[in-house]
């Protein structure tokens, strides 16, 4: 096969257009380097079909190269790390929502400060110290009632503010998992992705931003919980959180939808991530609801110590019981205990018998407990924002990774761009060459001696 | 292929490193202007617990010096009260001696009558001695004066009421924990109650006013003078226990300071900032915060662009 004059025309033709489309990706790359969830993308080119050419060393045909194609627009990406990213990403969002919701917890226990319990208790304890001094003194009884007034006060306030923690929680949860919730509202646009994904990949194209903007989704849906994605049989994608399925692709159509009831989201076991850590933070025997629990028998061991000691007048000096707002609440047993009321000893006006047992009682149980509390609190703060810590830098390292392989790096493709530049001049000036020697072969060739 | 380094690698990098060294600063500041190691209990849930016990401790023992303090304020208005009714007592054991000599005349001894009655009422006004608005000679019955000390100069005939109006019930201080002591000495301990009864200030003064009016030499020169004494002898041991009291007092207190000072540097190890360290903390994180500014600004500015033409 005889090979054509200008197939060097051609093959320079095919090395410009491949350059240029390989430099179009280059600016599409240096657009989108700041593009969240952006993969870089590079143009695989190819050397295109050869030309078999007989040549006179042997039988065999020789092939001569005929230029460059693009055969696809990769994007650059490694799912495996995907995969590994958004396990991480689940565990960063589990230990975000804890730590954030501990820290507030710490911030409503006041301590150590003198707007803290500790420091009532110490009061308290020190009023009945002053009764035991004078009991007959009405600015000594005054001041009992009045600190006791104020222990109680923030006993009950902590243990409200408690309460107010873990109902801020169990909203956070219905306002994600609510229907018309973020989640809800992920779901219906990874539906709607998937579905612009089918179509293109039906015409024969390879939707490269498409599929950016799925796994970002993706990405965005894996702090919530455990993301799983399966293939479905008609070639789209199935996507089930913690368990649920929220995205399913019909198994012949292959179009994706929500599931029709899937919202409010609810769960047969934790899903993990923000969701889980938040159905932990608002359960009463969750972190939370165990403060309340102890902080509660703290109240009732004090309440109960100095009324087995004041008890003995007829009357109890605290009430502890649940409250109008349902919490379990300590008070001062008013208007039975008052300022005029209130007495140091059943043997007349200055026996100070019952105050001296009662300012005896500091440094007892309902005060070990409330230290006990503390030091656990603290602890468990001190661990959720260690593990936070923790998850934080892992799923930074492994966001790096990710970044590694499909982030842009602009250094790269300015050096992209020298080359592809180059490369370009390169084929022209190869086309200007052959141009030249068509010049002679046409315009010279056959003049001798004119 | 060598790990790419992305710009936005770069900037995050750099972000989250400037976040931590600024969150550390934001530590050391808050130990610095709060001078407290711990500021929250997560910081070191130990060391909170155990400084919640340690405040505690503390409001427990200065509890205590207040108790002591008080029960010393009380201590002393009853010595005071009783070295005045000693003094009085020491008095009129010179009139009866005065009234015992035959030689005298009755009108002396008449007069000498009217000033035991002027002692008698100076003595329960000693006995009513009140400290903080409290009797302390009352027992229990700290509002209630131990003694009528009004005399009746209109009718002497009618007998003054000498009785003892508090109980005998004991003033307990904590001075310690677990450590009660009694602070109080009772009215009828060294006054006495009705007249006649035996062992009783008041009724050896009413029998000595009595004697003398009666020109009872005999009975001055020897009962009246022993009985006198006998309640002189019961003051002074009674002051003894007061005083014993209140040196014990002083002992506690000290003790008191003691533990005070020990338990505050306990608390102080536990909770209060290093300022040394702390300040050297602060400098080592502002250089490193410097430099990593710098180093940040240089690696996100620097680009091949700027070498390309």
């Amino acid at each position: 096969m005889s090979i054509s004059t200008f197939t060097g025309i051609q093959t320079s033709l095919r090395g410009l257009l491949a350059q240029q489309r390989a430099l179009d990706v280059t600016s599409h790359n240096i657009a989108n380097a700041s593009t969240v969830g952006y993969t870089r993308q590079e143009a695989t080119l190819a050397a295109s079909a050869p030309l078999p050419v007989y040549t006179s060393g042997g039988a065999t045909a020789g092939a001569l190269g005929t230029g460059v194609d693009v055969q696809a627009y990769r994007r650059v990406r490694d799912q495996f790390l995907d995969l590994q990213y958004r396990g991480q990403n689940m565990t960063l969002g589990d230990q975000t929502a804890r730590s954030d919701a501990l820290s507030q917890v710490e911030l409503s226990f006041n301590e150590p400060g003198d707007n803290g319990i500790a420091n009532a208790l110490e009061k308290f304890w020190d009023a009945w110290g002053d009764v035991t001094n004078g009991p007959e003194g009405a600015a000594a009884r005054q001041t009992l009632v009045d600190d006791a007034r104020d222990v109680t006060q923030r006993i009950n306030d902590l243990q409200a503010s408690l309460a107010a923690t873990r109902q801020r929680a169990a909203d956070e949860y219905t306002q994600i998992a609510g229907a018309g919730g973020e989640i809800s509202r992920t779901a219906g646009e990874l539906a709607s992705t998937l579905n612009a994904i089918r179509s293109a990949e039906m015409t024969g194209s390879q939707p490269n931003d498409l599929y950016d903007r799925r796994d970002l989704l993706l990405d965005q849906l894996s702090t919530m919980g455990q993301v799983s994605v399966t293939q479905s049989p008609a070639g789209s994608i199935d996507i089930s959180l913690g368990g649920v399925q929220i995205v399913d692709a019909d198994d012949t159509t292959g179009i994706a939808t929500v599931p029709a009831g899937t919202f409010p989201l609810s769960f047969a076991s934790s899903p993990g991530g923000k969701l889980g850590a938040l159905i932990d933070l608002q359960s009463a025997t969750g972190p939370i609801g165990s403060y309340q629990t102890e902080l509660a028998a703290m109240a009732q061991s004090l309440s109960d110590s100095v009324n087995g000691i004041y008890g003995a007048t007829g009357t109890n000096f605290f009430a502890f019981g649940v409250g109008t707002s349902g919490l379990p609440e300590i008070n001062l047993n008013e208007p039975a205990v008052s300022s005029t009321t209130v007495v140091g000893g059943l043997g007349g006006q200055s026996d100070n018998a019952l105050a001296l047992q009662i300012s005896n009682l500091r440094g007892g149980d309902a005060d070990k407990r409330y230290q006990q509390l503390v030091t656990r609190m603290g602890n468990e703060v001190a661990q959720a924002s260690r593990s936070q810590a923790t998850a934080q830098v892992l799923t930074d390292n492994l966001s790096d990774r990710r970044e590694s392989v499909s982030g842009v790096s602009l250094d790269e493709e300015m050096t992209n761009i020298i080359r592809f530049q180059r490369a370009y001049q390169a084929s022209a000036r190869a086309m200007s060459t052959t141009d030249e020697m068509l010049d002679t072969l046409i315009n010279r060739a056959g003049r001798v001696g004119l | 292929m060598s790990t790419r380094i992305t710009n936005n690698m770069l900037s995050r990098s750099v972000l989250s490193d400037l976040n931590d060294i600024s969150a550390k600063q934001a530590q050391t500041r808050r130990q610095m202007s709060s001078g407290k190691a711990i500021t929250k209990p997560s910081d070191d849930p130990f060391a909170a617990g155990r400084a919640i016990s340690l405040r505690s401790e503390l409001a427990g023992i200065k509890q205590h010096e207040r108790n002591v303090n008080e029960a010393q304020g009380w201590m002393t208005v009853t010595t005071t009260a009783l070295s005045q009714i000693t003094d009085m007592a020491q008095t009129a054991r010179q009139l009866v001696v005065q009234g015992s000599t035959d030689t005298l005349p009755q009108e002396s001894r008449n007069a000498l009558a009217d000033q035991v009655d002027q002692l008698i009422a100076g003595m329960k006004q000693e006995a009513n001695a009140t400290y903080d608005g409290r009797y302390v000679l009352g027992g229990n019955r700290t509002n209630v004066r131990p003694y009528d000390s009004t005399e009746n100069k209109t009718d002497p005939s009618v007998p003054t009421n000498d009785a003892y109006a508090g109980d005998s019930a004991n003033q307990l201080r904590e001075i310690g924990p677990k450590v009660t002591m009694v602070v109080n000495v009772h009215g009828d301990e060294v006054l006495g109650g009705a007249p006649g009864a035996t062992g009783n200030m008041l009724g050896v003064m009413r029998d000595i006013a009595t004697h003398l009016r009666a020109g009872d030499t005999a009975k001055l020169g020897s009962d009246d003078l022993n009985a006198i004494q006998g309640q002189i002898d019961n003051l002074l041991s009674v002051q003894a226990r007061v005083g014993a009291g209140m040196n014990r007092l002083d002992t506690a207190s000290s003790r008191l300071q003691e533990i005070e000072e020990s338990t505050m540097s306990m608390l102080s190890n536990t909770e209060d900032a290093d300022m040394a360290e702390t300040l050297v903390n602060f400098s080592t994180q502002q250089a490193v915060y410097q430099s990593a500014l710098n180093a940040g600004a240089r690696i996100v500015q620097s680009s091949l662009l700027d070498f390309l033409r």
